[in-house]
């Protein structure tokens, strides 16, 4: 599979520098959650490997996950990705329309048969034949099953492909699901995620280049190094949650302070995904650390599962003391009611004493008189 | 009537379809066509007010 050059010389003649190449292997290891020794082979494979086809598929989208691909800069890794494969149809972002496009989408899927990468970004659409997504006259079911139908591997990026995102949100108007559903029995991989986070979307090709097989995946076929564990596992303010600080309002003191947000709504403690180790926008930040609840984006029907998605989470699961994040509330109030007890009591005590001692220094004054 | 379409029209976000009359070297008559529909408006009804931006955030994502 592949074109005439070489990965690592298209980034060459990109301008991406051999420190630059070597950078950004070691960040694809890292994301992958490898060893340091997998550095020189996802080097060898990338400098080795001819550029894949790949075809990216527009359905019932917001082009959030396109958008997510394309901000990425670390360290330019949309050039990197744009030039590790060979991307011959992304309809944002190519020059041809209509036919001109329509033709350079035919090609890959006539004469790269089996051979190419179909990265789908958006649901598809089953109610009423279809009608609710067509492109140059053809439903996204009928694409689907060419495209993906023929594919190497889908990519489902976002959570629109993987399962219906948001397009499948109650009462579902359009019959909106994912890829797999529509064209059953294809290699596939999801990344889901609203949008999917460019970083893993770049580690999962890496992978499949580097070892010729996808990563390892959980039973939503998501790959384990982007979705093994929950936000609450390594989020920031997982100590506040321990601690029971937590936010109860908006711009309180709490939220101020950079404490807990489940009490506001956070999903974090059920949510899969990288995003604190990641973060987005060039790994400065994430929605928990900017101060918004996790609302679960890449898990499966977030938006009526796990919404509404201000209302606080009925339990954490797994948590390793088994506590609810009220009990562990009501545990500090009471330690604090206890503690101010104390304080009284204390308080009460040394007022005695101080009586006393002044009584009794005012008694030796009148002594003294 | 020669009649031209350009479906899709790329670089933009979204799916549209763009069908144009030629008459006489000139564009005589044209209809663009949205040709992808969710219903997000049926989605966020009845759903807490609240929550109501990040659905509807998600109509365009450029």
């Amino acid at each position: 599979m592949g074109t005439k050059d070489t990965i690592y010389e298209g980034l060459f003649n990109y301008g991406i520098t051999r420190r630059d190449f070597m950078k950004f292997c070691t960040t694809m290891s890292a994301t992958l959650a490898l060893s340091s020794t997998s550095i020189p082979k996802i080097a060898e494979a990338l400098q080795q490997k001819k550029k894949p086809y790949a075809v990216w598929l527009h359905f019932q989208e917001c082009t959030g996950d396109t958008e997510s691909l394309l901000r990425a800069t670390k360290p330019s890794i949309a050039q990197i990705v744009l030039d590790i494969i060979s991307l011959e149809y992304h309809e944002t972002i190519m020059a041809g329309s209509g036919h001109s496009a329509e033709k350079a989408l035919h090609d890959v899927v006539k004469n790269q048969k089996g051979k190419y990468f179909a990265l789908v970004e958006g649901s598809i659409p089953t109610k009423d034949g279809g009608i609710y997504c067509v492109i140059a006259g053809k439903t996204a079911v009928e694409i689907a099953k060419e495209v993906c139908g023929n594919a190497l591997v889908t990519i489902n990026v976002g959570s629109c492909s993987c399962w219906g995102g948001i397009g499948s949100a109650k009462p579902n108007p359009t019959g909106a699901t994912g890829t797999a559903s529509v064209v059953p029995g294809i290699k596939y991989i999801n990344l889901p995620g609203c949008p999917a986070n460019a970083e893993n979307i770049t580690a999962t090709i890496v992978h499949y280049l580097t070892f010729g097989t996808l990563p390892a995946l959980d039973r939503y076929n998501r790959p384990l190094f982007a979705y093994g564990k929950r936000i609450h596992d390594n989020c920031e303010r997982r100590p506040h949650f321990d601690a029971g600080q937590f936010v109860r309002k908006w711009g309180d003191e709490g939220h101020r302070l950079g404490w807990c947000l489940y009490e506001m709504g956070c999903k974090g403690p059920m949510a899969y995904q990288n995003c604190p180790t990641v973060k987005w926008n060039d790994g400065i930040s994430y929605p928990i650390q900017s101060g918004h609840p996790c609302f679960a984006c890449a898990s499966n029907d977030s938006w009526d599962v796990f919404g509404p998605i201000y209302n606080r989470a009925p339990h954490v699961p797994g948590a390793s003391y088994q506590a609810t994040a009220d009990k562990i509330g009501a545990a500090v109030v009471a330690g604090t009611a206890a503690a101010v007890a104390t304080h009284a009591v204390i308080r009460t005590f040394l007022g005695y004493k101080q009586k006393e001692r002044f009584s009794k220094e005012k008694n030796e004054a009148d002594k003294m008189k | 009537m020669p009649k031209i379409v350009v479906d899709p029209i790329t670089r933009i976000e979204g799916h549209l379809r763009i069908e144009a009359i030629i008459e006489g070297g000139k564009i005589a008559d044209a209809w663009s066509s949205g040709t992808m529909w969710r219903g997000i408006e049926n989605i966020v009804k009845g759903r807490d007010p609240r929550e109501v931006w990040l659905f509807v955030s998600r109509i365009c994502g450029v």
